[in-house]
């Protein structure tokens, strides 16, 4: 693997020297150009918009803009040709809050201790709207791929802060600079109702109370500066101010506020905010919003849904008794005959609720859409990872594909007033694509391709030897090879732990070690089995003279591993283990 | 500029139109009604129509299709109001600042809150949510009516109910920002200097506002307005009789400092919370009627509280102190009743005097009495029937009813009576032992240290 990179890397590198002898002489870090910008997907299934499908035709990208789409389109002779026979393309998906590409603070703000907590300087208040986002974009930040490689392609970022943070960008999620990835500058002011952490505004009320008196300061400042510009005379010379200058274009109704909404309340307190003062609003990162669909909808707030999902309830735990132990089974036949007791029934009512919650969030986006409130998504505090799965439950909980997809291109477009540029898959719009060889919203489906501004990313699909949608089964016949060091997370109640086990070939089976946490030593594991690929193995804690065992039980797939490290009747906590590489 | 703050100002006043409140029918048969201001009625019947009540009397007639609650034997009274609580809040103390009249707990009522049911669970159907004690001006109050069940938080405010603020003397606002912060105050005379400071700066604050809307009204006038302050604009509410307050206090010295305060500021409208050394300035007080919301007999919890009685209630109301009984406490507000009774034991009260203080009393306090408080006709169907009388040890609230809908009925009482569930929250029971004397007492009580070091050992 390592060698053939090698060699590519020697290729390209020739071939450049042939083709341009004048880069012996130019720096190192200059970018070649693409060959072309010219590409053709054929024999592709096309979305052109939420219901709008057009079987087998061809797309042409020309210079970063979609040229045509249709059949029996001249394949011009510089195009790049994807056969994307039976694929599936779709309008590249937009996110209406993400932190992609924004580099987090080295030092949080409100650490420091204040000499008077009630009259902080501005910034250790969390008040800093005139705050740009591009100042703080890294183009080569990991997040900008992730959401990529899950269909998105333009989102609209803002800085990291509590109270007032700054101003936003609609950015592509391409570029190799903060100006290249930069669509929109100044969309949108962000906010969020989270207080100054033992300063003033401390408390929600406070910070509401604040953002009130900052709204009214500025709006009359606002006016007493075209007083002042239409006639000097008479008049004090209006001082500057940047905080509440950054709330003009607000007051212009020129940009909207966009406000964190994760919970409900969240959302009443910010509408009664607006009805306060009068902007124009959205709401994003909303996850309890179905109480207030009504109230939202009255507001004019427009809306991004959270593409994040409470995890679904595990209907694994009557099977297996709740318990893992071997003893399961032998016991489980007087347990099926014993009345439930209290508890169990209290617990059984709890689950219950537990369950209808997270049937609650799930099917958000399914009442918005039935109280026909238009909405688009967001994935601020989604792991991108979980996007289509979230995605797929949405849809199974009520929402249509069509809904799902307009969430995801149409309706975004339209909120950010980008309709006339992407969203949809016609002739004249950004070449913002996905391509998935499967319909997207189809388990199995993976992504292809993603173009962003006409410019290709592919994907390289990694086969693997469990079929798809059995990922993480217990697989008697499965082979997999454990011997190596292994890094381990546990997830306890104090945080996560770090450990590391290495596993070692002995005879037919195999031996290890354990080290990390604050175990003082390394120590040997009493026991390691692997069935198919099925690990176990377990090992002793001791502390003052007291020993106690840590079994663990977890299912490897390649280089990975994820299962439960349970402590005797004391709990189960989850653990996660990578392989690390070799050398 | 003056028409851009008309504008924002009357924006305020719009809010509260969208809530939708439910208001209930109702006829309760064959009580014992206790009025509170007219008397107790044996054997009558309570007929409400649309969250009010419609008629009071015997053998009425119940219109088609009304709900009725059999009420023979049972005691009628009115809803119990709680005047010093911080339930159905999500947040209670901005402590940053000594003075945060801008602050309001209006805008963080939280309707999910399992305490507002357990308050029905004891009668009670109104209650003052507070913002605390830690600044000498801290932030504005809301009075909330407990319609359980709602997802609005604006349908639990009462719409209309007078604007309140909380004041706070003593240890409270001299430990938050002389201790906590060194700054003014430190000591009582601090916290006299920062509330009349405030009040100067206030009033000096609304005559500029008032000189310059003068000057704006001659012709040719140019000038810069004054600079909009938030604080500013509630403390000269304040000042104009728009807020009541509501200070918290011990001493009996610093309750007469408030008193000369309000004197000096004009202020007409002030209710003494806690209030322990009331009863040695009940008749100053009355004098200038001055209100005062009690505990019965609740103190010695800090230096500044020990000099109290449980004569309090008594010596306060039979001097002509407005007196109510609070309970500042969610599990003292399931019993309101028994704190009221305590005032029979401790100073004689009769019956009716015992009961004013936890309804038409501290409704007076909030400014609606006018509206609730007392069984009469026309006023808001805010009721609690009790199996035994209430001031008795033996009493039980059986049903509470607010606007005419029953918001608790001890009869149908669910286990689990929480509106939001979160889905992330880890599933816990009550757990029994059965068999204790089996088990090793040795390590009792001992057990977090294993379980610490266990712990610790998965910490990094």
């Amino acid at each position: 693997m390592v060698e053939t990179r090698f060699i590519q890397r020697i290729t390209e590198g020739a071939l450049a020297l042939l083709c341009c002898a004048f880069s012996l002489f130019a720096q190192d870090e200059k970018e070649l150009k693409p060959v072309t910008r010219t590409y053709a997907i054929t024999n592709v299934n096309v979305v052109q918009a939420p219901g709008k499908k057009v079987d087998m035709a061809t797309i042409l990208i020309k210079d970063g803009l979609i040229t045509a789409v249709g059949k029996g389109v001249t394949i011009p002779a510089d195009a790049v040709v994807i056969k994307a026979d039976s694929m599936y393309v779709y309008a590249g998906f937009i996110d209406g809050l993400s932190r992609a590409g924004v580099t987090k603070p080295k030092e949080e703000a409100g650490r420091d201790r204040v000499k008077d907590p009630g009259n902080p300087a501005p910034e250790r208040a969390g008040i800093t709207p005139q705050n740009d986002v591009r100042n703080s974009l890294n183009a080569s930040d990991k997040l900008i791929e992730d959401l990529r490689n899950v269909g998105f392609t333009v989102a609209q970022v803002v800085p990291y802060g509590n109270l007032l943070p700054g101003l936003g960008s609609i950015v592509l999620l391409s570029g190799k600079s903060a100006d290249q990835m930069v669509l929109i500058s100044n969309s949108a002011l962000y906010s969020e109702l989270s207080g100054a952490n033992g300063v003033y505004p401390n408390t929600t009320m406070a910070v509401m109370a604040k953002w009130r008196e900052l709204y009214r300061q500025a709006s009359q400042a606002k006016s007493y500066q075209s007083l002042y510009a239409s006639n000097r005379i008479g008049l004090e010379r209006p001082g500057s101010d940047r905080v509440l200058e950054a709330f003009y274009p607000v007051i212009d109704q020129r940009i909207p506020v966009l406000f964190k909404s994760e919970k409900m309340l969240d959302a009443h307190r910010i509408i009664t905010l607006k009805n306060d003062l009068g902007f124009s609003l959205m709401l994003a990162d909303v996850k309890e919003g179905w109480p207030v669909a009504s109230k939202i909808k009255a507001s004019g707030a427009k809306i991004f849904l959270s593409l994040d999902l409470p995890e679904e309830a595990k209907k694994d735990d009557k099977k297996s008794g709740g318990k893992s132990d071997k003893k399961a089974d032998s016991t489980k036949a007087k347990e099926v005959t014993k009345p439930k007791t209290a508890a169990d029934l209290e617990r059984d009512a709890l689950e219950k609720r537990k369950a209808e919650a997270i049937a609650n969030y799930t099917s958000q986006a399914s009442v918005f859409n039935n109280a026909g409130v238009s909405f688009g998504f967001s994935s601020l505090s989604a792991k991108p990872k979980d996007i289509p799965t979230n995605l797929r439950r949405m849809i199974a909980a009520g929402l249509s594909e069509d809904a799902a997809l307009a969430a995801l291109t149409t309706t975004p477009a339209q909120l950010l007033g980008l309709s006339d540029r992407m969203g949809t898959v016609e002739n004249g719009k950004m070449a913002n694509l996905v391509i998935s060889d499967k319909s997207y919203f189809n388990e199995k489906a993976k992504v292809r391709y993603v173009f962003v501004d006409g410019v290709m990313y592919k994907q390289v699909v990694k086969e693997e030897n469990l079929p798809a949608g059995q990922a993480g089964k217990s697989d008697p016949n499965a082979k997999v090879e454990i011997e190596g060091s292994w890094s381990t997370v546990t997830q306890t109640p104090q945080g996560s732990n770090d450990g590391k086990v290495t596993f070692k070939k002995d005879g037919s089976g195999y031996k290890g070690t354990i080290s990390g946490g604050r175990m003082p030593a390394p120590a040997d594991l009493t026991s390691v089995t692997l069935e198919g690929n099925k690990l176990s193995y377990s090992y002793s804690l001791s502390f003052g003279g007291n020993s106690i065992k840590v079994d663990v039980e977890a299912t490897v797939e390649g280089d990975s591993f994820k299962g439960n490290a349970s402590i005797g009747p004391r709990g189960s906590f989850s653990i996660e283990g990578t392989k690390n590489p070799k050398n | 500029m003056k028409k851009l703050f008309v504008l924002l100002f009357s924006s305020f006043i719009l809010l509260g139109a969208m809530a939708q409140v439910d208001r209930g029918n109702l006829l309760i048969k064959n009580g014992t009604v206790i009025t509170i201001t007219k008397g107790n009625l044996e054997q009558t019947d309570v007929l409400i129509k649309d969250g009010k009540i419609a008629q009071i009397g015997k053998n009425i007639t119940a219109p088609a299709g009304i709900k009725i609650v059999d009420a023979s034997g049972h005691f009628v009274m009115p809803g119990i109001i709680d005047a010093h609580t911080h339930i159905a809040l999500d947040g209670i103390n901005e402590g940053t600042n000594p003075i945060t009249p801008e602050v309001n707990e209006s805008d963080v009522i939280n309707p999910f809150q399992i305490g507002i049911y357990r308050a029905l669970g004891g009668g009670i159907t109104t209650v003052h949510a507070m913002h605390g004690s830690a600044n000498a001006i801290g932030g504005q109050c809301e009075t909330i009516k407990l319609r359980y069940g709602t997802f609005d938080p604006e349908v639990l405010k009462m719409d209309g109910a007078p604007r309140t603020i909380k004041f706070a003397l003593g240890e409270n606002p001299t430990r938050s920002h002389g201790e906590g912060s060194g700054i003014v105050p430190r000591t009582r005379m601090g916290v006299e200097f920062v509330i009349r400071q405030a009040f100067t700066e206030a009033k000096e604050y609304s005559e500029k506002w008032n000189q310059y809307n003068k000057s704006k009204l001659v012709k040719g006038f140019r000038g810069a307005p004054p600079s909009y302050s938030y604080r500013h604009e509630v403390l000269s509410d304040i000042l104009n009789d728009k807020i009541i307050v509501h200070c918290h206090s011990y001493r009996a010295d610093e309750i007469y400092m408030m008193l000369k305060v309000c004197k000096d500021f004009g202020i007409k409208r002030i209710v003494f919370q806690h209030v322990n050394e009331g009863f040695k300035v009940a008749p100053e007080l009355a004098a200038q009627g001055a209100m005062a919301s009690v505990f019965s007999d609740w103190w010695a919890y800090k230096f500044e509280v020990y000099y109290s009685t449980a004569y309090n209630a008594a010596i306060l109301a039979k001097n002509g102190v407005v007196t109510s009984i609070n309970s500042d406490d969610g599990e003292m507000m399931r019993h309101l009743y028994h704190e009221a009774g305590k005032t029979q034991k401790y100073g004689g009260l009769s019956d009716e005097e015992a009961l004013a203080l936890i309804t038409i009393n501290p409704a007076k306090q909030l400014g609606i009495d006018n509206r609730v408080g007392s069984l009469e006709i026309g006023k808001e169907a805010d009721i609690a029937i009790f199996k035994n009388h209430p001031l008795s040890i033996y009493g039980v609230p059986m049903f509470t009813i607010v606007d005419g809908v029953i918001r608790f009925d001890r009869e149908k009482d669910p286990d689990d009576m929480r509106l939001m569930v979160d889905p992330k929250q880890a599933i816990e029971t009550a757990t029994f032992r059965d068999k204790l004397s089996d088990q090793d007492h040795c390590m009792e009580g001992a057990e977090f240290i294993l379980d610490s070091e266990l712990f610790n050992a998965n910490k990094k």
